[in-house]
């Protein structure tokens, strides 16, 4: 009886072919008869087949590891002539990265996605926020009314016109007047009481360091803000100046009711050196966006104007001029008298310092409008304003 | 695109002469082919957040593929190498990722590398996977052997050495004494590796 190891010693030189012909004649009729022996024939042939197959895999392993490493020891990769064939050329070369770009390009394939988003959350962070800083600083430095100007105006041209002046001055030989300090912007003021209080529109003396008023003797009074009252833009001021010694009799009452409608009004103001006059009448008893506080007039006014009285026929204060719209034709706005009337109400009941005495009886009714304002200009003033 | 009808056409020359050089044994040839389209591979793998070490398991799979297909001639191949190549490496390395990760992958393709779903390469992955089991448990088997069994059949089966020479090796006192031990030696392998082996086919 042939043990399984005796029967491998037989199936290994049948399949190499050292078997002689008898025994091999022999040994295939068995295989083809026996079942048995034939399953373990096949067992054999299977096993070491796949020994072998294992064998052949494990060194292409190694040949294919080998060739890797001499891949990446050899910089330049050599051209191989492959024998009967055209390849002599190198079809696809390698691309030489050195080792830190090689690892920036592993990081940024990994990471491409999140830095993406990174960055465009970053962008858009920074947007957002000069936009929203913008948007507060605007809303912070003016009434946020689209279409509304108001009128102060910006020196940068008075500075020109009299640097330009200078400059003539100069050729015409005279020794030039020291450059005044001229003001940021400036606006137009006028008496409230005789003590020494004025009015101007808030948005004048809105950030200011110092305040000047000059009047039409171009007499020089230094200011201070006492009350401001933002939502009605109107401010009062006090003139410090020790010299002064108040401004007398005022020409003209505060009317503490409202004005009818197509009243004819007039204003002075100071949209440039000279004082101005405009005139016209009372169209809108509200103002910009419905605005109760003010009223419409339909006086041309510019920069400047802002601040300035408005007046009717008899010489009563019925308005402080304000701002404009600019997308209307002759459309100004003042605030009326009768917020002013009481806002100094307010203030008188806080008890000031000096007293207010607010003039009752105006001196300008009857008379033409060129007498009034003779009267009138000596109480209205450049107010100037350094920020 | 079918399979058959462009076998001819759409292999290039070098192609075929690499093919030959390669089934002839030159072992330049292949380190040929293996430079040529390692930088297709790496950058792909490279792409999909692959390591640099991934690209290299990956393709060194891919090219045995190839490489065995080859050798036993049954290599059909209806495209370029490169495209085979390509098909190859990108099936074995969306399994990788797909058994690495929780969530569904989508891979980025280079575009010019066209369908590669005609390229046969599913079925030789199969093919190839069922050997990588075959193997796997062989290698299992000759493990559990101990002692002189393992290094006597690999001597003989896997490292090629001639029977005197292990005669010589393991001190045996003739080849027929050593050649009586590599039969028993295989016995005891058979049951291992069948046991095992169909076990895990069942």
């Amino acid at each position: 009886m042939m043990t399984e190891a005796d029967y491998y010693a037989l199936f290994e030189a049948y399949a190499h072919g050292e078997l002689a012909g008898p025994a091999r004649a022999n040994l295939e009729a068995r295989l083809a008869a026996d079942s048995v022996l034939a399953l373990r024939y096949a067992d054999f042939t299977e096993m070491t087949g796949t020994l072998r197959a294992y064998g052949q895999r494990q060194q292409a392993r190694q040949q294919l590891r080998g060739i890797h490493a001499a891949m990446l020891a050899a910089d330049a990769p050599e051209e191989i002539a492959l024998p009967a064939s055209k390849l002599t050329h190198s079809v696809n070369p390698m691309l030489h990265i050195s080792r830190t770009e090689r690892k920036l390009r592993e990081f940024w394939s990994g990471h491409r996605a999140t830095v993406g988003v990174a960055a465009s959350v970053a962008v858009m962070a920074v947007f957002a926020t000069l936009l929203g800083l913008d948007l507060w600083k605007t809303a912070r430095t003016q009434p946020a009314m689209y279409g509304y100007q108001v009128l102060r105006r910006e020196m940068d041209k008075l500075k020109r016109n009299q640097r330009a002046l200078t400059q003539t001055i100069i050729t015409q030989g005279p020794a030039p007047t020291p450059a005044v300090n001229t003001g940021k912007f400036s606006g137009t003021g006028f008496a409230l009481t005789s003590e020494g209080y004025l009015v101007t529109s808030y948005h004048v003396i809105q950030g200011a360091d110092s305040v000047l008023v000059e009047g039409h003797d171009k007499q020089r009074y230094h200011a201070e803000p006492v009350y401001s009252d933002l939502k009605h833009d109107l401010a009062i001021l006090r003139i410090t100046d020790k010299k002064f010694n108040g401004f007398g009799r005022l020409p003209y009452a505060i009317k503490s009711g409202q004005a009818d409608l197509g009243e004819r009004v007039y204003t002075l103001g100071y949209p440039r050196e000279d004082v101005v006059y405009g005139e016209g009448s009372l169209s809108a008893r509200s103002g910009f966006e419905g605005d109760t506080a003010f009223y419409q007039v339909s006086i041309p006014v510019n920069p400047g104007n802002s601040g300035g009285p408005l007046l009717d026929e008899r010489g009563n204060l019925i308005g402080v001029v304000s701002g404009r719209q600019n997308d209307a034709q002759g459309a100004a706005f003042a605030t009326k008298s009768s917020y002013l009337v009481r806002l100094v109400d307010s203030l008188d009941a806080a008890k000031p310092a000096a007293p207010y005495h607010l003039p009752r009886y105006g001196q300008l009714a009857g008379t033409g409008r060129p007498q009034q304002l003779k009267k009138l200009q000596d109480y209205v003033f450049v107010v100037k304003v350094f920020e | 695109m079918s399979r058959g009808n462009t076998t001819s056409s759409s292999l290039t020359p070098t192609d075929d002469a690499l093919i030959a050089a390669i089934r002839g044994g030159d072992e330049r040839a292949l380190a040929h082919l293996y430079r040529l389209h390692w930088p297709m591979v790496s950058h792909f793998v490279l792409q999909n957040s692959g390591s640099e070490d991934d690209a290299q398991d990956v393709y060194q799979e891919g090219v045995m593929v190839f490489y065995e297909k080859v050798r036993d001639g049954s290599l059909e191949l209806s495209c370029q190498i490169k495209t085979y190549l390509y098909a190859v490496c990108r099936r074995l390395w969306l399994k990788r990722l797909t058994s690495k990760s929780r969530f569904g992958v989508r891979l980025l393709d280079d575009e010019e590398h066209g369908p590669y779903l005609n390229t046969g390469a599913e079925e030789d992955l199969l093919a190839a996977e069922e050997q990588d089991r075959r193997f796997a448990t062989m290698s299992e088997a000759l493990n559990h052997l101990g002692e002189p069994c393992r290094s006597l059949l690999e001597g003989f089966y896997l490292l090629d050495k001639s029977m005197q020479d292990l005669t010589a090796e393991f001190g045996y006192t003739n080849a027929d004494n050593a050649k009586n031990q590599k039969y028993k030696c295989l016995v005891r392998l058979k049951k291992l590796f069948f046991t095992h082996y169909k076990e895990e086919s069942i």
